[in-house]
This record gives structure tokens, sequence and C-alpha cells, in this order.
């Protein structure tokens, strides 16, 4: 519980230390057309036992060139999210959440205490005991995102905006009951 | 300037250091317990007095007007209960 607890609150507390690609464009769906694998490799080098160094920087502006508007029409869905997932560094991330002092102490502890009660709920979910659906978690965790990056809009943006892009590499740990097992022990 | 005079500028430098660090933690704690207020949904707006009742044990009193206690429970959670 403790270990899930800490998982989770680390990678939303403390993304601060994501080491992402140089931004892509999200309005640039060529990279994501030619390389439909991309996404899915990413977002599994996102899992925290397995910290990975930076990955190689994406091609300079200069080198792109702009999408034909044939090929935006044949995109899937996909495209429409971030271009490249961040890899994310444990180490890096418990420095963080020691150093932010852009959260109190108690708003600390309550956060920790709805990411508890969130980890419960996919415990129920897993376990075939909830009456609640994915998308209602999925909901619940939106809400709680939404709640943290308010806190720590003002006080420290970098963090915030370094967790809005880590935000779907956290819900593929907890969507998965593969990764959310070993989260719960 | 004597010795006199540098001995109580010295005070009053310390004085104003110290109660500075103490308004920042005053300040600090009152921005925390807002955060957490409105975590819980509970109206407030801002926390603008807090009252120590014991360790991890505070009364807040809002802009609003609304007063909460604000404490860490045995179990390790957060609660705020509304004052009257």
């Amino acid at each position: 519980m403790h270990v899930a607890y800490s998982a989770v609150l680390l990678l939303m507390l403390t993304a601060g230390c994501v080491r992402a690609k140089p931004e892509t464009p999200v309005s640039e769906p060529q990279s994501v057309a030619t390389q439909p694998g991309t996404q899915q490799r990413a977002a599994k080098s996102a899992a925290p036992s397995k910290p990975q160094p930076a990955p190689a920087p994406a091609p300079s502006r200069a080198q792109k060139t702009p999408a034909p508007p044939a090929a935006s029409k044949v995109a899937p869905p996909v495209a429409k999210a971030p271009a490249s997932a961040p890899t994310l560094d444990l180490n890096a991330l418990e420095e963080q959440r020691r150093a932010t002092k852009a959260i109190g102490v108690f708003t600390k502890i309550s956060l920790k205490n709805r990411v508890d009660d969130l980890l419960d709920r996919f415990g129920e979910y897993y376990e075939g005991k909830a009456k609640f659906t994915m998308t209602d978690l999925r909901r619940s965790y939106d809400l709680l995102m939404m709640k943290v990056l308010t806190l720590l809009h003002d006080e420290d943006q970098k963090l915030a905006s370094a967790i809005v892009s880590s935000r779907q590499a956290i819900w593929d740990l907890l969507a998965d009951p593969k990764t959310f097992a070993t989260l719960r022990v | 300037m004597n010795t006199l005079t540098r001995s109580l500028t010295q005070s009053l430098v310390v004085a104003v250091l110290f109660a500075s660090q103490v308004a920042d933690e005053e300040e600090a704690l009152k921005k925390d317990l807002t955060a957490v207020i409105a975590l819980h949904g509970l109206p407030c707006g801002q926390v603008v007095a807090v009252t120590e009742l014991a360790e991890s044990d505070y009364a807040a009193s809002c802009r609003d007007g609304n007063k909460y206690r604000v404490y860490l429970n045995a179990e390790g959670r957060v609660v705020v209960e509304e004052r009257t």
C-alpha cells in the first residue's frame, strides 16, 4: 500500500524531473502517422522500475517538413495525443518531491489520502467488487490531477507542466492490472 | 556609534528578521490550510487567521466567515470539520 502510494504520489507531485524529448508540436501528426509504434514504446518506457536515459532529441524544426493535408486526414485518432511520452526517473522524482515547496505538509497528506482512496477504488475494480466503471475511475483520476495542477499552477509551473506531460504515462500504469498489481505490492 | 547604539541596532535587526520568519511561516500555514479546505470541497476563499489547538490541529477562520477545524486523525487522514 505504501509502495503504491509512494509511486503514484511521487509520479504526480514530482514529475518535474521528467526527462522528455524536446517539445514537438502536437499539431504535427506526421511523426505519429509515420511511426505508429513510437507512442506505445514510449509509454512502456515510463514504467517506474526501469529508469532510462533521456531519449535522443527529436529532429529540429528546420528538418521537419509540414505534413501534407492528405496525411492528416489519414492519421489515426491517436495522433491527437502528445507526440512523445516522457521517461520517468524515480530517484530524481524523489529529490524533487522533497524539494518542492509549492505544496504544504497538510496539503501533501490530504493528497496522499486522495491517492490512497483512488488506489483502493482501482483495487476494488480489479477484484470485481466495484459497481463503478473504468470511465468513472478515469474521471476520478482526472479530477485529482486537476486538483494537483491547480495547487501547483501558481507556485511551480515547471512541475505542473511536467505533470501534464506525464499524465498519460501515470494513467497507463494504473489502468493496466499487471502494472497496478506491482504498485500495490 | 557607541557600544549601546550598536547593540540596540543589532538586537533590532535580529528581532526584525525573526519576526519576518515567523510571519512567513504563518502565511505558509494559512496557504496550506486554504488548499486543504479547498481540496475537501468546502467554501472558504482564503484562510485569514489560524490558531493552533494542538499538534497538527488547527482552527482556521476564512475570509468568507466560515470556520473550520483542520487536524490529522489517528489513521493519518487530514480531517476538516466545520466549526460553529
